[in-house]
């Protein structure tokens, strides 16, 4: 696709009235992408709100801003998300369209590619253009290994962890575009419920700078207020591993590795985690790690930038007092 | 209720691999049913105990697939159709699910339940596009299901919370690890499932060529990921080293 000017769409996710930080790291990577082969990059919206985050969104060089606004998307269902999406990728004939990884896009993302027959990366940790298609580096095996993989189509959707790219702002004017939807009930076909134990103001993992993670050595309430603590100090998100939610102790969306959430923060905690394969796919890719943990030989220390071998009771107070102190 | 629930043969992930110019090799060659789709078999087999129906399992493999088919039944399923294929390192999510959609499309169920994604590539994919080639509502990364007349409940882990809903039958939903611990099959299930019936389908049966199978992503290869080096390790006194700790996080590391 080198040989000719094309489009590159990238999807912005809105997370409670806010552009996701993630969808922001990747358009800063496709703006990077589109000038250094002359192609234009765009952006679509979809939100019950969407013509307000323009102005967020053409700060990061963005030409063209496709606005989907509905009452429809308040809550996340697949039906209208895939409906729109399916009308932009139509108009904007993109020859890449590249979404932020998240439990929404993984819902949608294999329709759109079949309803668009299009070629599909999902959940890339780095992505280029080549001649007909897209070069990316997947993680694989749990996260153990990395795939080189191609995709070769008109269309090529993508799909990036978060914490890939770093974010650059490149501030533009965009044209707008407002997409005309509307959806009967009759084309609803699932009925979203109920939201259950949204998780209200705790911080989002995906977007978090800095996680404090519990595992199984974190046995009561006790434990549970001291990783709070840290948490509040160093304005954290607060995650856990698997363990631990289904104990019931997290709730499930807290959940990093393999099955929950994949973070990269700036910085990540584990306290009390001994670094299962499962849990490391979810957070080998932080900036900073570090690793409280009383067995010397958990598979965490391998990781970890800085490993504190020591009973996570006695090692948070200090840590935490110490932190508070630099703070001020 | 009729069950279809769609699984996979996979690579144990668990076991040692390595890579040699750059072609992954796994050192012993254990190959297992896909955890999320053991939860997708399980599932099937709680809502069949409540309410009644049938649990068919369709798995799309070489002939070693029907090993971990075998599980499938000796976990108590009812029946199995095996989807032969000569190879599978080329096909991608999308192969897999033009298949799958061609196997289904003039088949009756109420629903049809897949893992939400391959242990071995994570991509996750395939329940979505077969959903959408059969035009059926779904739902992905289910966390529980309950069954009603003509309705399947879906509780789906979503990015910031849980959210129920309820799909008309027949639906898609792709099921995750959470939901449940697969059983391990007892001696008298492994018995029964030497007897209970396994269809093999071949592909051009389901009027399908290579051709219409070119999947058009391609593993170019492996590379190790890029080596984390274990950092500095502390040991000693707790309130010294968690201080210690806390000053390097803001004056060599940046990060506090």
């Amino acid at each position: 696709m080198n040989k000719r000017m094309s489009t590159i769409l990238t999807h912005i996710a809105i997370a409670d009235g806010k552009i996701k930080r993630s969808s922001l790291e990747v358009l800063s990577h496709c703006k990077q992408l589109a000038d250094q082969d002359g192609h234009s990059v765009e952006a679509v919206v979809v939100d019950t709100n969407a013509s307000s985050f323009v102005e967020g969104i053409q700060k990061y060089g963005a030409s063209k801003v496709y606005i989907v606004e509905d009452p429809i998307f308040k809550n996340h269902m697949n039906t209208p998300l895939l409906k729109a999406l399916v009308k932009v990728t139509e108009s904007a004939n993109p020859s890449v369209f590249a979404f932020a990884s998240t439990e929404s896009t993984k819902d949608i993302l294999g329709a759109l590619a079949a309803n668009q027959n299009a070629a599909v990366l999902p959940d890339v940790s780095s992505f280029e253009l080549m001649d007909g298609g897209v070069k990316a580096k997947r993680p694989v095996m749990a996260a153990k290994i990395i795939s080189n993989t191609e995709a070769k189509g008109d269309t090529v959707l993508v799909s990036v962890r978060s914490g890939s790219y770093d974010l650059a702002e490149n501030e533009t004017t965009a044209e707008v575009a407002n997409v005309d939807f509307s959806m009967d009930d009759s084309e609803l076909k699932a009925t979203l419920k109920e939201i259950i134990s949204a998780s209200g103001d705790t911080i989002d993992l995906n977007e978090a700078e800095s996680i404090v993670a519990a595992g199984r050595g974190v046995k009561d309430e006790e434990g549970q207020k001291l990783i709070s603590e840290l948490a509040e100090v160093l304005n954290a998100g607060i995650g856990a591993s698997r363990a631990l939610t289904e104990a019931g102790i997290y709730d499930p969306s807290l959940q990093i590795g393999q099955t929950g959430k994949v973070v990269s923060p700036q910085l990540y905690i584990a306290v009390g985690i001994s670094g299962a394969i499962q849990h490391v796919a979810g957070m080998a890719n932080s900036k900073v790690i570090v690793a409280i943990n009383k067995d010397p030989d958990a598979p965490i220390f391998e990781i970890a930038d800085y490993g504190i071998v020591g009973d996570l009771y006695k090692v948070l107070p200090p840590f935490i007092e110490e932190i508070k102190k630099i703070k001020n | 209720m009729k069950f279809y629930v769609c699984i996979k043969m996979v690579p144990d992930v668990n076991a040692p691999l390595q890579i040699k110019d750059g072609k992954l090799i796994q050192d012993a060659d254990r190959q297992i049913l896909n955890a999320y789709d053991a939860s997708a078999v399980e599932e099937a087999l709680v809502l069949k105990e409540k309410h009644g129906g049938e649990v068919e399992v369709v798995s799309i493999g070489t002939s070693k697939a029907s090993e971990t088919i075998r599980k499938a039944l000796a976990m108590g399923a009812d029946k199995a159709t095996h989807i032969v294929t000569e190879g599978n390192g080329d096909y991608d999510s999308g192969s897999y699910a033009r298949i799958l959609a061609r196997f289904f499309e003039n088949k009756e169920y109420d629903v049809l339940s897949l893992g939400k994604q391959s242990q071995d590539t994570d991509a996750g994919l395939t329940g979505s596009m077969v959903a959408e080639m059969l035009n059926l509502p779904y739902a992905t990364n289910a966390v529980g299901l309950e069954a009603e007349e003509g309705k399947l409940i879906v509780k789906r882990q979503g990015d910031t919370g849980q959210e129920m809903i309820e799909l008309p039958t027949p639906c898609a939903v792709t099921c995750s690890n959470d939901m449940n611990e697969p059983r391990i099959p007892n001696l008298k299930g492994i018995m029964a499932s030497k007897r209970k019936p396994m269809e093999q389908v071949e592909l051009s049966s389901l009027g399908l060529n290579e051709d219409d199978l070119t999947a058009s992503t391609t593993v170019l290869g492996y590379e190790e990921k890029p080596e984390r080096e274990a950092g500095k390790k502390f040991e000693g006194e707790a309130d010294e080293i968690a201080r210690e700790v806390a000053q390097l996080l803001d004056t060599e590391a940046n990060v506090i």
